[in-house]
């Protein structure tokens, strides 16, 4: 079986079970699981070349600034 | 020069979780972007503040914390619902399946006091324990328990969960795996 069913089946019997208060943990289980796809889809895209070259900028204005500071 | 190297590259690894940390505090992908930019200058400006073996993620996100609190202290939320609105239009994924209903529950994170939203998404999402959520948001371990369990409850609340089974688990199950409800 897998997770996904197993998922769907404590959500069947926590609704069966307590028809009026569907089971707590079901539904944090359902808002755990829409919170991820909602965090990954942004987290799960590559680095933006932006920051890339941030980091960069930023490294070489260090470096001179260093090597200025020696001088 | 090595530790400065690793310091950076470590950096880079986690860029995706601030955006992702950003884009649910600003409710928008551009001002999400820029404050992680500016995430990143304060954090290559203090590196030498930063405690090699020490969590980076939790340090981070701390930074970029206390940056957005700064600007929002400083321009007002005026901007907000504009941005807020282009940043769903923007999210949607109209190929995958079940996109309505992560645009509904983007909808009701927005909702959610600013205070009960992070503390879900750093506990739901981000992958910290309590007590590093404590840490970052400069609260008690109970508070953070407990604006977890607030905002859980508001968001059953808001997306209908408990009440009439048109929104019942069955019918939230059915959108996680993508399927019709067996009903």
């Amino acid at each position: 079986m897998s997770d996904r069913e197993d998922e769907e089946n404590k959500l069947h019997t926590g609704h069966a079970q307590k028809a009026q208060q569907p089971s707590e943990l079901g539904v944090n289980v359902a808002i755990g699981k829409q919170l991820k796809a909602y965090y990954d889809d942004v987290a799960s895209e590559p680095v933006p070349d932006r920051f890339l070259s941030l980091l960069d900028a930023l490294d070489k204005a260090e470096s001179s600034s260093k090597s200025k500071t020696r001088e | 020069m090595s530790a400065q190297f690793d310091f950076r590259k470590e950096l880079i690894t986690i860029i995706p979780n601030l955006r992702a940390f950003a884009t649910s505090l600003t409710g928008s992908f551009d001002r999400a972007d820029d404050l992680v930019q500016e995430t990143l200058v304060k954090a290559w400006d203090k590196q030498h503040t930063f405690q090699p073996g020490t969590n980076m993620k939790a340090w981070l996100f701390t930074i970029l914390r206390n940056e957005f609190y700064t600007q929002m202290r400083k321009k007002g939320r005026e901007v907000q619902d504009v941005d807020g609105i282009h940043a769903m239009q923007l999210a949607g994924h109209p190929e995958q399946q079940g996109h309505l209903d992560l645009q509904d529950f983007r909808k009701a994170l927005e909702l959610l006091p600013d205070d009960q939203r992070e503390a879900l998404i750093l506990i739901g999402a981000s992958g910290f324990s309590y007590e590093e959520a404590a840490e970052i948001c400069k609260c008690a371990v109970g508070t953070i328990k407990s604006r977890v369990s607030r905002a859980r409850t508001r968001i059953a609340e808001i997306l209908g969960v408990e009440g009439d089974g048109d929104y019942g688990p069955d019918s939230i199950s059915s959108q996680i795996i993508g399927v019709a409800p067996a009903a």
